[in-house]
């Protein structure tokens, strides 16, 4: 099997690659695994609390060169776009984009958990936090 | 659930009590019981393949004994001299036969291969947990527990920074070390696992006679969950082991 050139592009040159801290209130972690493959992603998010926007994405991968490219291109795409319009982000627009062949379709289902599981991580803490800002009041 | 792609891989159970073709009289699965002529392969799983019931705590010995008997007697050289029909469909069941011990034979496989028949597919798990997140918009429930996904990551971080001592020249005993536990905890919940597992197959075994269809899906389920963790452990420890090795 061979990587199409979108797949190489990422893997050679893997755009937000790094990590934020995990514990700030703006930014969300996503952790997820696949067990089909064993392979691990963490994603995460800054998110502007007044627009929703997601200002910046940084991710880490320990997978094929498929999961890898998927994250990146997650990435690229979540920044930019606020937390519902990220919602709406694909696997299967990740497919497409990097021309991923059916046995590689389960890294692309990744790069989905992983930007649900990073706004769903922002979103808890955000929830967490609105009965303190209650109180003070 | 369904999905042909996945099944057609599968020997569903079929009509197994069709009449010899050579002599009429009521065949068996190999060979006809009476005149002894070899069968065309009639579509059954592994387990029925052997005349086992499709329980996972198997006889190791007898599954072995059964293999060599039949093997030497499906064996396509024994055909040589037979009709070209007869031939073919040794050359089948032979396929069939190595097909099944080797999926009978280790526990893992043959467990998979249960939860397969089982209408699991463990191919497509984490896209169909994907799909229903998405239509009722709740977070998905991972496949994976994240208390494991940490530990996988954090082993992974470090692993990388080795390779990349390594290739530096460089040796950091602590690292080693650190990598050198991770690896014993690895081994330890890998055996965990395996122990876990044998004790469903218990479960499972019993609930083959006795249980009801929900019992059967719950560990059938509990079965499937520690496939999933310890096909992590396996492919983490595989790592390990490169990264040390190389």
């Amino acid at each position: 099997m061979s990587y199409s050139d979108k797949v190489l592009d990422h893997y050679s040159n893997p755009r937000n690659v790094g990590s934020m801290d995990k514990s700030s209130s703006d930014v969300g972690t996503g952790l997820v695994g696949a067990p089909e493959c064993g392979d691990v992603m963490k994603l995460q998010i800054k998110v502007n609390p007044e627009t929703n926007i997601i200002e910046d994405a940084k991710f880490k991968t320990f997978g094929c060169g498929s999961a890898i490219a998927s994250s990146s291109l997650a990435t690229e795409w979540v920044k930019g776009k606020t937390i519902d319009e990220a919602l709406e982000i694909k696997n299967t627009e990740i497919v497409k984009e990097l021309a991923l062949p059916p046995v590689k379709i389960h890294c692309s289902v990744l790069a989905e958990d992983a930007i649900r599981a990073a706004i769903g991580d922002w979103k808890k803490k955000q929830e967490a936090s609105k009965p303190a800002v209650m109180q003070a009041k | 659930m369904a999905n042909t792609e996945s099944k057609s891989s599968l020997i569903v159970p079929g009509d197994a009590t069709a009449s010899c073709w050579s002599c009429g009289t009521m065949r068996a699965t190999h060979f006809c019981s009476a005149c002894g002529k070899v069968q065309p392969p009639v579509p059954v799983d592994y387990f029925s393949f052997f005349g086992f019931p499709r329980k996972l705590n198997l006889d190791a010995a007898l599954l072995e004994k059964e293999f060599y008997a039949l093997s030497r007697r499906l064996h396509p050289d024994v055909f040589v001299q037979s009709a070209t029909q007869e031939r073919s469909w040794s050359l089948e069941q032979s396929s069939l036969l190595n097909d099944a011990y080797r999926t009978l034979k280790d526990p893992i496989k043959r467990t998979e291969y249960l939860l397969r028949l089982e209408g699991v597919e463990l191919e497509e798990q984490s896209k169909q947990a994907t799909e229903k997140a998405r239509a009722t918009g709740e977070l998905k429930k991972q496949v994976v527990p994240p208390d494991l996904l940490e530990e996988v990551f954090e082993l992974n971080m470090h692993l990388e920074e080795l390779r990349a001592q390594k290739k530096m020249g460089e040796d950091d005993p602590a690292l080693l070390e650190e990598i050198g536990k991770a690896k014993l905890s690895l081994e330890e919940k890998n055996g965990a696992l395996f122990s876990e597992l044998k004790s469903e197959w218990k479960e499972w075994d019993a609930a083959v006679d006795s249980g009801s269809e929900d019992e059967r899906k719950t560990i059938r389920d509990k079965m499937l969950d520690v496939v999933n963790r310890r096909n992590y452990i396996r492919n983490l420890l595989r790592d390990v082991n490169e990264a040390i090795e190389s």
